[in-house]
């Protein structure tokens, strides 16, 4: 408490008092940032688009490849065997009941994790194509690229931290890299499969999540700054 | 569920209908379902050999499925396809109790780069194993090396593949370059900047000591290199297209027009005895007009052009002899069409006074009912009517231009071109001639047949 000789009565110094501690205090407290931004209702919208339009990418992207893996790649019903090996990517499909009590947090995380490790096995893919299929990959994997960083905004936005680090690489097991052509190619083509049901779920996923989280709001967004 | 309208030649794709049976480790826990008792780590269900190999277009071979004794198949339950399509029984063979082989012979090349795909099946259809055959040719020596240096700055190539390229297999193109007195060999690293088989070499380019330059082509079968062109970056200078091109008229001449263009900016200093060429059309037209012996000038006069009518105009530089070199360099590209319409001329026939349409309109009118009436009424008239007036009217245009027949009649009937059309009509329109003579447009001296 300051003792400060002067006129002011009790009250006034003790608010007066106050509101200089407050002020010597603030560089150390979160910086309030009030953005008239359009919150994370509107990311989520974003997002959800996002998936639709990638949806609609990889139909074709994903017919080219197949071409280019050649039949029985390309027929319509072809379904080989999944066999146990370090899956690339986490699988998408989950129990209903499992996937209704996500958290939101969970159901996030979820999303962007996949689709980090889907864009590095993309990038890996088998660049030997013709030079239609390397731009429609690249095309690809800058849009599939804008999807990731959605939601991480949107998880920022939410004030969930994101998953750590880069994706950590499958324990490696005996013989779990594709260790033949064709086995590759058939990794590719799970890979695409996957991929594929991961943007059919997300869209479910951002439904949801709209629901909860009203489009509109003005957010106090909280940054920690030396915390 | 939901289905999805295919796309020719693109799979379509199910909603897979219930979790596939497999084990996720490094997975979030709530991702494995099954409890690890059902879950059973598969060993590959069989082998294939030779596994991917390599083979020359004609080839024979003969690939074996061995199954795994985990799956308790024998030879007698398994199949082979190839790109999906079944092999027949005839080829097959049994080695053993678990292993099945199959003979290919003059085998085709293979029908797309990522191999063809040889496949062990199990009675009911299930993939067991595959192997990709890649069949090709070794590569050709890759031909026609062209290269051309952007101010002096860079050093693009391009080249063609030998043959009709690809030989069925991926081809891998390299270009490699080395100063001609010096030893070390240098790989360009930016491909397909000028299309396909195009390489960039963006830095460090040495002048006056020439190059050499050739291609390696590549493939799974072997090499093959191209001959070695020899060059000096100052042989093959091009630039940039010349900017500023301004076109405007020459005064009130219809049938001129003055081009104006800057020396390229990059080489400006040392254009000297740069070279120049315009080419134009007219707007409705696609053949250009070159212009050829345009020197050094900045600026040219196109002459012997039409009236009121919009011409398109481009200009092109070569650094000719840059750096004392004796050769030609490369033309630049041309520069972006600038358009500029001549004067209209005042005296051309038909032209846009106003009055004169007027009349015309009225004439044109006036005319027309007349041609209706004299159809119904004479006969033989059939071939009267307003587009032989407009014929007419074309030729006295072309005649008035030729100007030779000053004082001549400009016509007679008889000396019109159709003269074949009003004989085919059996005469003038009969006896009514003698009253077309009186009418107005048509002048005192008009004979009759």
């Amino acid at each position: 408490m300051l003792n400060v000789a002067g006129e002011l009565s009790g009250d006034s110094w003790g608010i007066f008092t106050f509101l200089c501690a407050a002020l010597c205090n603030l560089p150390a407290l979160p910086a309030l940032n009030c953005t008239e931004e359009l919150g994370p209702g509107h990311s989520i919208q974003k997002t959800y688009d996002l998936t639709r339009y990638l949806e609609h990418q990889l139909r074709t992207l994903a017919g080219t490849y197949l071409n280019y893996l050649g039949p029985p790649f390309n027929e319509p019903d072809f379904n080989p065997p999944r066999l146990a090996r370090a899956e690339r990517v986490p699988s998408a499909t989950v129990d209903l009941e499992l996937w209704r009590g996500l958290t939101d947090n969970a159901r996030l995380a979820a999303n962007y994790r996949a689709y980090s490790r889907v864009l590095c096995s993309l990038r890996a893919l088998d660049a030997q194509g013709t030079a239609e299929l390397r731009h429609r990959l690249g095309h690809f994997c800058s849009s599939l690229q804008g999807l990731v960083l959605s939601i991480a905004g949107v998880m920022s936005s939410l004030g969930y931290p994101l998953p750590a680090g880069p994706p950590a690489q499958p324990p490696a097991q005996a013989g779990a890299a594709a260790t033949n052509d064709f086995l590759k190619k058939m990794d590719d083509f799970w890979l695409l499969k996957e991929l594929q049901t991961w943007l059919w779920r997300s869209a479910k996923d951002f439904n949801r999540l709209k629901k909860k989280v009203p489009p509109a709001v003005v957010t106090l967004r909280m940054e920690a700054r030396g915390f | 569920s939901q289905s999805h309208s295919p796309t020719p030649g693109a799979p379509t794709w199910p909603r897979p209908p219930q979790p596939p049976l497999h084990c996720g480790y490094n997975l979030p826990s709530m991702q494995c379902l099954l409890p690890p008792s059902l879950c059973v780590s598969i060993a590959d269900p069989a082998v294939i050999s030779p596994q991917d190999p390599t083979l020359l277009i004609g080839s024979s071979l003969v690939a074996t499925c061995t199954v795994s004794p985990d799956f308790h198949l024998g030879a007698e339950d398994l199949y082979w396809t190839l790109n999906g399509r079944r092999l027949p029984a005839a080829s097959y063979a049994t080695l053993g109790p678990t292993t099945l082989s199959v003979a290919l012979a003059h085998l085709n090349g293979s029908k797309q780069q990522s191999g063809d795909n040889l496949v062990c099946h199990s009675r009911d259809g299930g993939i067991l194993a595959g192997s990709c055959l890649y069949v090709g040719l070794p590569p050709e020596k890759p031909v026609n090396i062209s290269c051309w240096s952007k101010n002096m700055k860079d050093l693009t190539c391009k080249w063609a593949p030998g043959t009709e390229g690809e030989t069925f297999l991926h081809t891998n193109y390299t270009l490699k370059y080395k100063l001609r007195w010096y030893g070390r060999d240098n790989t360009c690293q930016e491909y397909h900047t000028a299309g396909p088989y195009s390489c960039h070499i963006p830095k460090d380019l040495a002048l006056f000591t020439p190059y050499e330059i050739w291609v390696e082509a590549s493939n799974r079968l072997g090499v093959a290199v191209s001959d070695v062109v020899m060059l000096d970056i100052l042989d093959v200078v091009t630039t940039d297209p010349p900017p500023d091109v301004h076109v405007s008229r020459v005064g009130d001449l219809e049938d001129q027009l003055s081009v104006r263009w800057s020396s390229p900016p990059a080489l400006k200093d040392f254009l000297f005895q740069a070279k120049y060429q315009i080419q134009y059309r007219v707007e409705d037209s696609s053949e250009w007009k070159v212009v050829d012996d345009v020197g050094n000038q900045t600026s040219c006069r196109l002459a012997g052009l039409r009236p009121g009518t919009v011409y398109f105009v481009q200009v092109r530089c070569n650094p000719f002899g840059i750096y004392g070199s004796k050769k030609a360099g490369i033309w630049s590209d041309w520069s972006i069409p600038t358009a500029a319409s001549t004067p209209r001329s005042e005296r051309a026939a038909g032209g846009c006074d106003p009055k004169g349409g007027e009349q015309n309109t009225t004439l044109r009118r006036e005319l027309k009912q007349f041609f209706g009436w004299v159809k119904k009424h004479a006969y033989g008239c059939s071939n009267l009517g307003i587009k032989l007036y407009d014929q007419w009217r074309v030729w006295l245009q072309k005649s008035h231009k030729a100007r030779n027949q000053v004082g001549k009649e400009p016509f007679t009937l008889l000396s019109l071109p159709w003269g074949g059309q009003w004989g085919a009509g059996g005469g003038l329109c009969g006896a009514r001639t003698r009253w077309l003579r009186g009418a107005p447009f048509i002048s005192a001296g008009a004979s009759r047949r």
